[in-house]
């Protein structure tokens, strides 16, 4: 083991048609980290996510994950593998039950899925209230919760999340980061993308700033929190 | 009128067999199966075959018949819509494909039994009648194991995994892939169910009338009519569709000659279409 | 050898017909992108509009015409309320349409004369003395036929055509260049069906005789294995499947005498062909013969 890295994208080149969308991008995350990617609208950060995760087929470089080559294979093997993604939106079963909904998060599981599903209710009592309701009726605070509890039911080596806060009203937003580090300090080191820049970054081991497709900064949570251009692009003056 | 209430929900009960299939199949794999119809005449041919040439009794010979027919759906799907799927193949192909396999089934049948009526081997039925409203006893036959087959289905659907993960495929089939549900086992199983269900339909509609190649074909529409009452994809509402196109065409023959129940169903489906396309308990 | 020479006619005749036929639907299908299935309803509607109005008195020149125009006016009634819907539902609509207009001809007898049918009616070629019937009816279809082709060749090549095109192509990008699709969809299937009615009346005339059988919901899947056999989008194309659809139909029909199999098996057996043909074109080669790969965008 040279390093502690659970996964790594290596220059990465993906797209939808000929147009490349990602032009070389790199990330790592290690062990127990939160690392955040931040960048404009359209800056390919959902697009990394999915070439990560096999949703879209790189047409060059590596994904590492855990000292293993997994590029181009199919979500299906990648959840397999120990990994978890919560896409940007349509990230929940609506007329599945919450408990139906964390049930297919370990569809892939013989047994012990009724204790698990306990065990992520009594960590997101909000949705235990409500565990036998459709998630269509529920609100979006609780709809976040109820994907990442989906994700958690794997228990991953590493969970992707693209943009859990969007379209949160603040105090949601508070809890959903609150989450999101509470599931980190249990062991699982997350992926993160997020246009709410200055809340993630405060949370996060390090950052990475996407532009058009390649990376464009990276560094420290709290160092990138500070950096001039990132204040100046996305935390507003 | 309540003699024709009674035709109506025999007649529903059949369409809605039908229904239940072709809606999950629609939604999930998102193929319009114009060969949904060829299914139910086969699985009534093969139960006329083990049934009348083969000598077995008929509830036997339908138990075979039934998964016999299932059984072939799941091959086509490993040798045809497997490999569309892969493909990429949209709704339009599998469509297109879809009508040639109808052509094939139906002219099989043709082929092998050729295109004249044949009926099961049973026991002479008597009429129950009461107080001068007459009900077969297939027609009795008909709407109990309709209802413990919709019975069994609900339950196959709120309480199995495999149940569950297909309605998590209709909700959103890439989140089920990227959940890990194994999606090409749950078609087959949605195949297996939608195809057996249509040919129990099929082997009811020969108890109650005659067997023939194209009744697959005339049911089609009505079935068509009901799904799209019920919403694609919505089990409950394809039940509940079939049933109300099955009594509006046989409560339609009180004020319209008979040979236009067929358009009834039509215009059910076209109002339906124009005005609430998502279906009556859709709520997208 | 006379029997051999009459009837390669007969087969030249119905290929024809149904090259027409086809065209019709070419021009719905495979240039604008409209799911016609019930493109046999207006196969009958053509025909039985002009026989019917021939019968009650109206010169048969004049009730070929009325039948086009009624067959492509029918097609506009379809198509308004049902335009709006998405493909799919579109092509369940139509297969139901031309369902329904098969059970309004087989039971509305005061009209249509019902299971019998209609005969006694003018035909154009009557002229013709009987033994020559045949080949002037050839010829009339053939230059039908081609006249049909040119026509649309020159309105493919029009403007009008290109925007037909680009519908096919992305329907959305036309809309956002402002052209009216709704209404460029209507002009398609209008004349498409009018072209179908053309067909209709000719079939009558070659047959001289009317009957709700020949307008079988399976008609329009002959129209749809020709258009897709030669290449969805090209009418030399629709030409050439016709020609080996109904090559392929006639040989099939020789056998009675050579094989031990009866006539009714060896027409299950030709669909059950037909069937496989359309499934295999499908998996492995959905441009068709003479179709164009990159232009051919089968799900819209
Ligand atoms: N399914 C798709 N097909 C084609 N192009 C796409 C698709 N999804 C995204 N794109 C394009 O890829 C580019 C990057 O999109 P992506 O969703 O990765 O951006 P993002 O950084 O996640 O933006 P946002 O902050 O808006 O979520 C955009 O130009 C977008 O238009
Ligand atoms: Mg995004």
């Amino acid at each position: 083991m040279k390093d502690n890295n659970v996964l790594e994208a290596k220059n990465l080149v993906a797209g939808y048609t000929d147009l490349d969308i990602l032009n070389g991008v790199s990330i790592e995350l290690k062990e127990d980290e939160i690392v955040s990617i931040i960048g404009p609208n359209g800056a390919g950060k959902s697009t990394l996510l999915k070439s990560i995760f096999g949703i879209l087929k790189p047409r060059k470089g590596k994904v590492i994950f855990k000292n293993e080559d997994i590029t181009g294979l199919k979500p299906n093997k990648i959840v397999k593998k120990g990994m978890s993604y919560v896409p940007q939106d349509k990230n929940t079963f609506p007329s599945l039950s919450v408990r139906e909904n964390l049930e297919m998060g370990a569809f892939i599981k013989e047994d012990g899925t009724k204790e698990k599903i306990n065990e992520i209710l009594t960590k997101f009592p909000d949705l235990k209230e409500k565990e036998n309701q459709k998630v269509s009726k529920l609100s979006g605070g609780q709809r976040q919760m109820v994907a990442m509890g989906r994700a958690m039911m794997l228990d991953p080596d590493a969970l992707l999340l693209d943009e859990p806060s969007a379209g949160l009203a603040p105090n949601l937003v508070d809890e959903v980061f609150q989450k999101i580090e509470k599931i980190n300090k249990t062991g699982t080191p997350i992926l993160v993308v997020e246009q709410n820049a200055r809340k993630i970054l405060s949370i996060s081991e390090r950052g990475y700033v996407l532009e058009m497709g390649e990376n464009r900064l990276e560094g420290k949570g709290k160092e990138l929190l500070n950096n001039e251009e990132v204040e100046k692009l996305y935390l507003g003056g | 009128m309540i003699q024709q209430l009674i035709f109506g929900i025999v007649t529903g009960s059949i369409i809605a067999l039908g229904a239940i299939g072709l809606s999950m199949i629609y939604d999930i794999l998102d193929l319009v199966n114009f060969a949904h119809g060829d299914f139910m005449t086969l699985g009534a041919y093969l139960t006329f075959l083990f049934n009348v040439s083969l000598n077995l009794n008929l509830i036997l010979a339908a138990a075979l018949g039934i998964i016999l027919t299932g059984v072939i759906s799941l091959i086509l799907d490993k040798i045809m819509w497997k490999k569309l799927r892969d493909k990429g193949a949209g709704s339009i192909t599998l469509l297109i494909t879809a009508i040639g396999l109808a052509l094939v089934i139906r002219n099989l049948i043709v082929f092998q039994w050729g295109g004249s009526n044949v009926g099961f081997d049973l026991p002479l039925s008597q009429n129950l009648n009461f107080h001068g409203i007459m009900i077969s006893t297939s027609g009795v036959l008909t709407v109990v194991v309709a209802a413990l087959l919709m019975i069994a289905l609900d339950l196959i659907l709120r309480k199995t995994k495999i149940g569950k993960a297909m309605r998590a495929l209709s909700d959103n089939k890439n989140l089920a892939r990227i959940t890990g549900i194994n999606v090409d086992n749950i078609i087959l199983w949605t195949w297996g169910i939608g195809t057996s269900f249509a040919a129990v339909g099929g082997v009811l509609y020969g108890l109650n009338t005659v067997i023939r190649p194209d009744m697959g074909w005339f049911l089609l529409l009505p079935i068509f009519a009901a799904v799209i009452l019920g919403g694609i994809g919505n089990p409950y509402g394809a039940m509940v569709g079939g049933l109300i196109i099955g009594i509006s065409q046989e409560m339609s023959t009180i004020i319209l000659p008979s040979s236009y129940k067929i358009a009834v169903s039509f215009v059910i489906l076209i109002l339906v279409m124009l005005i609430k396309p998502e279906g009556i308990f859709g709520e997208k | 050898m006379a029997i051999g020479i009459s009837y390669i006619i007969s087969l030249l005749i119905l290929f024809g017909i149904y090259a027409i036929f086809a065209l019709g639907l070419n021009l719905e299908w495979g240039f604008t992108g409209i799911l016609n299935f019930g493109h046999v309803a207006f196969f009958g509607i053509g025909a039985y509009s002009t026989v019917i109005l021939n019968q009650m008195g109206v010169p048969i020149y004049i009730a070929i015409v009325a039948g086009i125009i009624i067959a492509g006016l029918f097609g506009v009634l379809v198509a308004l309320p049902a335009m709006r819907l998405r493909g799919d539902y579109f092509a369940i609509v139509t297969i139901g349409f031309s369902e329904i207009v098969r059970y309004f001809m087989l039971n509305e007898e005061w009209l249509t004369g019902g299971p019998l049918g209609l005969r006694d009616f003018d035909i154009p070629l009557s002229f013709v003395p009987s033994q020559y019937y045949n080949i002037a009816m050839l010829i009339l279809v053939l230059a039908l036929l081609a006249l049909t082709y040119l026509i649309l060749k020159a309105l493919i090549n029009s403007p009008w055509g290109r925007v037909l095109k680009s519908i096919r192509e992305d329907e959305d990008v036309s809309k956002a260049l402002g052209k009216n699709v709704f209404r460029y969809k209507i002009q398609s299937i209008a004349l498409g069906s009018a072209i179908a009615g053309l067909a209709g009346i000719l079939l009558a005339f070659n047959h001289k005789y009317l009957n709700p059988n020949y307008y079988m919901p399976l008609i329009t899947f002959y129209a749809w294995i020709i258009v897709i056999l030669g290449g969805s989008g090209n009418n030399k194309g629709t030409i050439l499947g016709a020609l080996i659809f109904w090559t392929f139909m006639s040989l099939t029909r020789f056998s009675p005498g050579y094989l031990p199999i009866s006539s009714t098996d060896l027409g299950a057996l030709r669909m059950v062909i037909i069937g496989l043909l359309l499934i295999v074109l499908m998996m492995y080669k959905p441009e068709g013969l003479l179709g164009n790969k990159e232009e051919l965008k089968l799900d819209i």
